[in-house]
């Protein structure tokens, strides 16, 4: 490769802005969501673009693709792709995109596949449009042929049946590489990947990855990667962007940007997760024994007269919980880490075996105040979107029998300022909060109480980096102030080896490991939790 | 601290709701015109005066005399309090009706759910004018049967629009919070759920309100709902169109009536329904 190539992609001074929200005003403003960005992305190279949501990494895909919306407006800058403008393709041109050689992996592979298509058809699509412009018209059974290389190629076992298939009878983790084989079909020469492992499970995450990186090294093809999760950047990218409010702060290769950050805002998006420094006790305050817990199956083998059979998700489970202790529960998704959580907190009350709170049995304590409260995942699903935060708090503060009105006010007040937010949010709406927010609410609410036990289900994980870290600072601090014990539900095994005393290891609703965070982090004994960690990209 | 509706406000929100301003300016108009038809009106509404028979708006009656010489502007006034009457009652017999019946049925689902909206279905497959002439066949005609028989039909389509609202919501984090903190469902039915249904359920009424304007003028249209010579807006298109072409004024009047009311509470459902 010469030095002095011109580079595959090359984005100069782009500027790209919005109208303003609100059309009534009478004046005419424009919301700028990116500004005079510039950066250039070499053959046979990956470029990370990393960011919070809003900073306008997204965007920078959209526009290299001319997907942006139809009111985004290029205020402007020039694109080159492969030498030619690509703002001023026309329209025509543009529909040969992937002619052009890009192609393009969307975040949400449920969404982006057709859902009443065959994934053959689908697959084939690409080619079949392509074909004819420029390229001989490829027979039916070549395109097939075609079609069952690449799934082959994305690691899909049975690929004649596959192309059979319509996109529900496929798990997630193989739809996207579906995804990665219709991208792949036209053998591009730039891939944008948006995302594209942020829906999937952990497990499912780590061999997607593995995937582009055997795709890459195969094909040469350059990957422009966005994504906010930064071990998922550090694993795969050369070099690296840093985007900030719509403009590139940092830039560079991957290991210096995020070993050695510069400007302020990476210093932040880098910071390290929090760390638990409060010792447990040794006096237990919940125990579970042999516990097997059961649902009606979804679509159920009963009759509208017979009750179904019920279906066991987690299966002999044995915990103990401690004083002051914080402990992991943590597993794929579908592992049974997120049921376990709903019989504590009392959501879900079909299981077998003894669940002892405080000596008591779980049932006795869920009738009490002294029952464990709950943290969410979503917070926007946590808050009734029709009544105001302060409403939400004192209707909760009301439930547990406080009867005057200004003591409940005093009261919300009181928890708003110590889980870190201004008074003024008591008479604001949910949707007028950000997610962070939301969640300190929700923190609040399951506090009112003076809960001994907490139970947070993917506290975080609905969270931004920096946004995260905050929360995690939040919880740190009120489980020392308050001497609870919490229990942490989490997929995060970065989050999980920093914060917890212990962590449980759950694969497929059995317990497989559990210990003291160290001891299980540094020798994992059974090969799942290897498996959970290395996919966590430790070390 | 409480944010208050101050005047203010309410012209900021209005000009940003130009559809929620006309439909109240059209609205608040025709209700004002129907109250002050309850209290006073130009002419007299029943009395029957042969020396002006059939007469051509003007300055004298404003919109004419009808075929017995009673002034059609007096008779669409106070008319138009009995169509405003019986179609609100109506809209809030079915929206209370049918909100309670959809919120539970939503909330809990299960066999009484299905059985219930299977009965709903029943219903809401039958023309709607039908079942109203099946009603008012039963309980006889009259304008409280008319209340009656369209307040019945219209629990149905609010049962089901709220159920589906509350449906929406009960799995929410949120639900399942109230529920752990010990709430009743009674209240988080009514106080928890239902106020996220609130803007789907004033549209609802607006266009319900809309339907029932029209099926109590088709019932009186029909000589089954408000008994003459007390006028409604729909008997008096059945009165009028014997004289369509001599006089056409007595229809033209109510008519148009109808339809600006109507425009007017359209245009508030449609406003209401960008709100949400």
């Amino acid at each position: 490769m010469s030095e002095m190539k011109e580079p595959l992609l090359r984005v100069n001074q782009l500027s790209v802005s919005f109208p303003d929200d609100d059309p009534y005003d009478g004046i005419e403003e424009r919301d700028s969501v990116l500004s005079s960005i510039s950066f250039e992305l070499h053959d046979g190279e990956i470029l990370g673009v990393v960011g919070e949501s809003g900073s306008g990494k997204s965007m920078t895909a959209l526009a290299v693709i001319r997907l942006l919306k139809k009111t985004a407006r290029v205020d402007g800058g020039e694109i080159l792709f492969d030498g030619r403008s690509l703002l001023t393709l026309s329209e025509e041109e543009l529909c040969d995109l992937r002619g052009l050689g890009i192609s393009m992996i969307f975040q949400e592979p449920m969404t982006s596949l057709n859902p009443v298509l065959r994934i053959g058809t689908q697959v084939a699509e690409a080619l079949k449009l392509h074909q004819g412009k420029g390229n001989e018209a490829l027979s039916d059974e070549q395109i097939h042929r075609e079609v069952v290389r690449v799934l082959t190629e994305v690691g899909l076992p049975d690929p004649e049946g596959v192309c059979l298939m319509y996109p529900h009878e496929l798990s997630g983790g193989m739809r996207q590489r579906v995804m990665i084989a219709a991208a792949l079909i036209t053998s591009p020469k730039l891939l944008i990947a948006d995302e594209p492992t942020t829906a999937l499970d952990v497990l499912t995450q780590a061999q997607i990855l593995d995937l582009l990186l055997k795709i890459h090294e195969k094909t040469g093809v350059a990957i422009l990667f966005i994504s906010h999760d930064l071990h998922v950047i550090r694993r795969l990218c050369h070099r690296v962007l840093v985007m900030y409010h719509g403009e590139i702060v940092e830039e560079g290769e991957t290991e210096k940007i995020l070993d050695h950050p510069d400007h302020e805002y990476t210093k932040t998006l880098v910071a390290r997760i929090p760390r638990v420094e409060t010792n447990p006790g040794s006096d237990p305050v919940l125990s579970m024994d042999k516990v097997t817990i059961y649902y009606p199956p979804r679509n159920g083998s009963g009759s509208f007269f017979k009750k179904p059979a019920l279906e066991a998700y987690v299966y002999n489970a044995s915990l103990t919980l401690y004083e002051n202790e914080i402990l992991g529960i943590v597993g794929g998704s579908g592992s049974g880490k997120s049921t376990i959580g709903k019989v504590l907190s009392g959501l879900h009350g079909i299981y077998d075996g003894g669940i002892e709170l405080f000596g008591q049995p779980l049932k006795e304590v869920l009738a009490t105040n002294q029952r464990p409260q709950m943290v969410f995942q979503d917070p926007y699903s946590a808050l009734n979107p029709a009544r105001t935060i302060g409403w939400s708090l004192s209707e909760t503060l009301r439930s547990h029998g406080v009867k005057s009105a200004s003591e409940r006010r005093r009261m919300a007040l009181e928890m708003l300022s110590e889980v870190g937010l201004e008074k003024e949010i008591y008479e604001r709406y949910p949707r007028e909060l950000s997610g962070g927010q939301r969640q300190r609410v929700c923190i609040g609410q399951a506090l009112l109480y003076d809960p001994k036990i907490l139970i947070a289900d993917e506290p975080v994980s609905a969270l931004d980096v920096t946004v995260s870290s905050q929360v995690l600072e939040l919880l740190l601090r009120l489980q020392k102030e308050r001497n609870m014990s919490m229990i942490f539900i989490s997929h995060d095994m970065n989050i999980v080896r920093s914060i917890c005393h212990r962590v449980v290891v759950l694969e497929k609703g059995r317990i497989v490991e559990e210990g003291p965070c160290g001891e299980v982090f540094d020798n994992p004994s059974h090969p799942y939790t290897r498996q959970l960690i290395d996919a966590a990209m430790l070390g | 601290m409480k944010k208050r509706w101050t005047l203010s406000r309410i012209w900021e929100f209005l000009k940003l709701n130009p559809k929620i301003f006309a439909g109240l300016l059209l609205v608040g108009f025709f209700a004002l015109m129907a109250l002050l038809g309850q209290i006073w009106t130009p002419y007299s509404v029943t009395r029957m005066d042969s020396t002006s028979v059939s007469l051509a708006p003007g300055l004298q009656h404003l919109m004419g005399t009808d075929n017995f010489g009673r002034d059609v502007l007096s008779r669409v006034m106070n008319g138009l309090g009995i169509t405003i009457l019986v179609a609100a009652v109506t809209v809030m017999i079915g929206g209370l009706i049918g909100t309670v019946i959809g919120a539970i049925t939503g909330y809990y689902g299960g066999i009484a759910d299905a059985v219930i909206m299977r009965i709903n279905d029943m219903l809401l497959s039958f023309p709607s004018v039908l079942m109203a002439l099946l009603l008012i066949s039963i309980f006889g005609p009259g304008t409280f049967n008319v209340i009656l028989a369209l307040g019945i039909l219209f629990i149905p389509s609010f049962a089901r629009m709220v159920r589906g609202e509350v449906i929406r919501f009960r799995d929410r984090d949120f639900v399942r919070n109230a529920r752990l903190q010990g709430i009743s469902d009674f209240r988080i039915i009514f106080v928890h759920i239902l106020p996220n249904a609130r803007i789907s359920i004033l549209t609802a009424a607006a266009i319900g309100f809309n339907n029932a304007v029209l099926a109590e003028a088709s019932m009186s249209y029909l000589g089954l709902g408000v008994q003459p010579p007390t006028p409604s807006l729909g008997r008096m298109l059945f009165e009028a169109q014997n004289y369509l072409l001599n006089c056409p004024w007595y229809a033209v009047f109510p008519g148009v009536t109808i339809i600006l009311v109507i425009l007017g509470t359209a245009l508030l459902s449609e406003g209401f329904k960008e709100l949400s």
